[in-house]
């Protein structure tokens, strides 16, 4: 056979099996159900053990938590009220609002004790163990009231109970809720039938949301376009947000957001140990730029890992500006030239978005004598590496922060990972002091005053140069109203949408 | 030239622009932010990708990629599987029938998802391509040049050879290969067209060049994520690997048909 006819059958074969997709697509069914398109699947319907973004967003729909955050992100009530007892004992009272299990029983002050004593057993492995370890005992008072006594006084304690009430009997059976749900939130578990699509239903009127995750950005706008999915949050290149926003029968809405991105460095490094190297790289980051050309939207240029909004945020500081030439300067300071440029390793995860910035901070920093090399890792490998600290400089986000008490988290010198997330070695004696004194102090404004000082001080010491905090959008189909964007990317705005019968339902039926 | 006409043509400015784009200054890895995505101007002509970078560019030292690979891995296949191919025929026996094995072995087994394991293995880059295509690449040439050297070896010439006493080695590279030598060259001149569309499939998949190098595989597939929005990133390569494949196709079939001797005779009859 001449090889170019077989090229030919091929082409003909290749015809017939994407007309046949393309057939198959046309008649997808319509439905009543709001479809959400996910850029990546959710992987627990435990609250217990979930904690990548996708899960924990669709655990606040199924489930309830004792307590909430505002826009400031302080913590309010959800279930319950609190009020403190003493300086180590805090009172829960349980409110009327979402105690109903889907199994129709009743939330009490029993299941919120199984709940937290369950994540606080170390034999259980729980991820959100480490933030609870200051409760020293749970006590069930009767059915809504329920103290919990704590090591030492903690005038932040609430804002860590924010994970999702699971029922007693479920935590006694040693049930693990993978891939079902048993809560008290709004939503409640349908079905699971493939990793790609999850149905839930609201329970005050029924209405289904289903999520369905299409993993390639093009095929996510391509099915919202063609109705197969309803609307889409985030993860999609700025281009294509422009591209929907041409669109008549979408529309899209823009929020800024509190995702936090940062460039780490290792400390131990023997070049990275120096402040002006750091600062130079600092000084060498046009963040500006990369924001109006690449994010676009209402991402803003970011000084610490708490958004100005944020009651212990920093309000206004003048950060670092784009100044290729002082950066220039600092590292010839540090013993850095053309005969002896600064080499440096960036990991990054392989995922296509973050290549591209990444590309483009090697290129600005090419531009002031820094060479850098770049390493995409897959997500288990990359996450690997940082943990273990095998990297000289990486780019990650921190995701919904919310508690100030990640500065202990991620700054102290006794946080170094396993204990906690000090991924780059970072050890200043003065924040080390500043942290062990805000949590010693109870005075908000005190603490307030010190969360400030500890975020100048990083901002002057660079452990992490702040990159921006990432915008948050939705597109949606005309059909779709009431849903409403939050600064934490969360998808409570579900609680709230209306799917209007579509025009092209009718036709359909 | 010209009854091989526009072919040639394409496959000649394909082969020299390559080499050229050494020569030149091309801005393959600089990243323009206010150039993102933006279509063809004047200055660019072919736009610029998602990184503001030249697609032009980019595009000539994606062809100088492929042109590299395709000539390595179809020089190492040729010679080696002409060689062994031959000599397999010639000796016969015991070494006749191994190669025969190997040969049915690699067949066998599909060729491109042959060298996705073996640039897997070997880990990501544009050597370890050349390697995982040549290791598969041989074969094909194997079998022609056993093929054709078992029709040739009982001929006239070459039992005279061996009566008047030449050396085996004089044999086979003065009175078999030369003989043998137009059939491989139209299998070489397809191969070429198989190898820069294996290339281009190794590279999408991302065990070709890496970045920021270009190739013409790894522009299409950084490209189909702004199909939507700037389809030139994905239009300029895929045209380019069609028409250069495309070209090197139809030479091949014109150099078959003119070296076949049979259709030259039956063409001059009628």
């Amino acid at each position: 056979m001449h090889p170019h006819t077989e090229c030919f059958r091929l082409l003909a074969a290749n015809i017939l099996i994407l007309s046949i997709f393309v057939i198959t697509a046309c008649s997808s069914p319509q439905s009543s159900a709001v479809r959400f398109g996910l850029a990546s699947a959710p992987i627990s319907l435990d609250p217990r053990f979930a904690t990548d973004a996708t899960s924990s967003r669709i655990n606040r729909l199924l489930y309830q938590r004792l307590v909430d955050f505002d826009e400031h992100f302080q913590p309010i009530p959800s279930l319950a009220d609190w009020q403190l007892l003493s300086a180590t004992v805090y009172r829960f009272q349980l409110r009327d609002h979402g105690r109903r299990f889907e199994s129709g029983e009743q939330l009490t002050s029993v299941d919120v004790k199984a709940t937290y004593e369950f994540i606080l057993d170390p034999a259980n492995a729980s991820p959100h163990r480490g933030s609870l370890l200051n409760i020293a005992r749970i006590d069930a008072i009767d059915d809504d009231n329920i103290d919990f006594h704590l090591h030492k006084a903690d005038p932040l304690f609430p804002a860590n109970l924010v994970i999702g009430i699971v029922p007693t009997n479920i935590v006694e059976q040693g049930e693990i809720l993978t891939t079902r749900s048993m809560g008290s939130g709004p939503f409640r578990f349908v079905e699971w039938p493939s990793q790609d699509r999850l149905i839930i239903q609201r329970r005050e009127d029924g209405q289904r949301v289903e999520f369905i995750h299409v993993q390639d950005a093009t095929v996510r706008v391509l099915k919202l376009l063609r109705g197969e999915i309803d609307m889409l949050q985030n993860d999609l290149p700025r281009e294509l947000v422009h591209y929907l926003e041409k669109k008549d029968a979408v529309s899209v809405e823009h929020l800024d957001g509190n995702n936090f991105s940062y460039l780490g460095f290792n400390q131990n490094d023997p070049a990275l140990m120096d402040i002006r190297v750091r600062q130079a790289i600092a000084y060498a980051v046009d963040r500006k730029s990369i924001i109006r050309n690449l994010l676009g939207g209402r991402t803003v240029v970011a000084n610490s890992i708490l958004t100005p909004e944020h009651w212990a945020g920093l309000k206004s500081v003048p950060g670092y500006t784009y100044q290729p030439s002082r950066a220039r300067e600092l590292l010839l300071q540090a013993g850095f030239h053309h005969g002896h440029p600064l080499q440096l390793e960036y990991k990054t995860s392989s995922d296509p978005f973050r290549i591209r910035i990444a590309t483009i901070l090697q290129q600005q920093l090419a531009r002031v004598g820094i060479k850098v090399k770049l390493r995409s890792f897959d997500w288990a490998t990359f996450y690997g590496d940082i943990k273990s600290g095998r990297f000289q400089m990486y780019s990650l986000s921190w995701v919904g922060i919310k508690n100030p008490d990640i500065f202990r988290y991620v700054f102290h010198s006794q946080s170094i990972p396993p204990k906690g997330a000090n991924r780059g070695r970072y050890s200043n004696p003065q924040v080390d002091r500043l942290i062990d004194a805000v949590e010693a102090s109870v005075d908000i404004d005190h603490r307030t005053t010190l969360y400030r000082q500890i975020q100048q001080l990083l901002l002057q010491d660079l452990p992490y140069v702040p990159l921006w905090y990432e915008e948050h959008f939705i597109a949606s189909n005309d059909n779709i109203s009431g849903y409403q964007l939050v600064k934490d990317g969360n998808y409570d705005g579900l609680g709230s949408v209306v799917k209007a019968a579509s025009t092209r339902l009718a036709e359909a039926q | 030239m010209s009854r091989y006409g526009l072919s040639v043509w394409i496959i000649i400015i394909w082969i020299l622009g390559s080499f050229v784009s050494q020569l030149l200054p091309l801005n393959i890895s600089q990243v323009e932010l206010e150039a993102i995505l933006q279509g063809p101007t004047l200055e660019h002509w072919f736009g610029n990708d998602d990184l503001g970078r030249p697609v032009f560019d980019r595009l000539l030292s994606g062809s100088y990629t492929s042109c590299i690979v395709a000539l390595t891995v179809i020089c190492i296949s040729v010679i080696t599987g002409t060689v062994i191919g031959t000599l397999s025929a010639y000796l016969g026996g015991l070494f006749d029938q191994v190669v025969v094995r190997v040969i049915d072995i690699f067949l066998a087994f599909p060729g491109i998802l042959l060298a996705i394991a073996l640039a897997g293995i070997m880990g990501p880059g544009i050597d370890n391509v050349v390697i995982a295509l040549s290791v598969v690449g041989w074969v094909g040439f194997a079998r022609l040049a056993r093929a054709q050297t078992l029709s040739v070896k009982h001929r006239d010439h070459v039992q005279a050879a061996l009566v008047l006493g030449s050396r085996q080695r004089k044999i086979i590279f003065v009175h078999l290969i030369p003989l043998i030598s137009a059939p491989i060259l139209v299998e070489a001149t397809f191969g070429v067209a198989s190898v820069v569309i294996a290339e281009a499939g190794l590279s999408f998949l991302g065990l070709g060049v890496q970045a920021p190098d270009a190739s013409w595989g790894s522009m299409i597939r950084d490209g189909t994520r702004y199909m939507l929005v700037a389809p030139h990133l994905v239009l300029a390569p895929g045209v380019a690997l069609m028409v250069v494949v495309l070209a090197v196709n139809l030479a091949g079939d014109r150099l078959r048909d003119q070296l076949d001797v049979k259709a030259n005779i039956k063409e001059g009859e009628t």
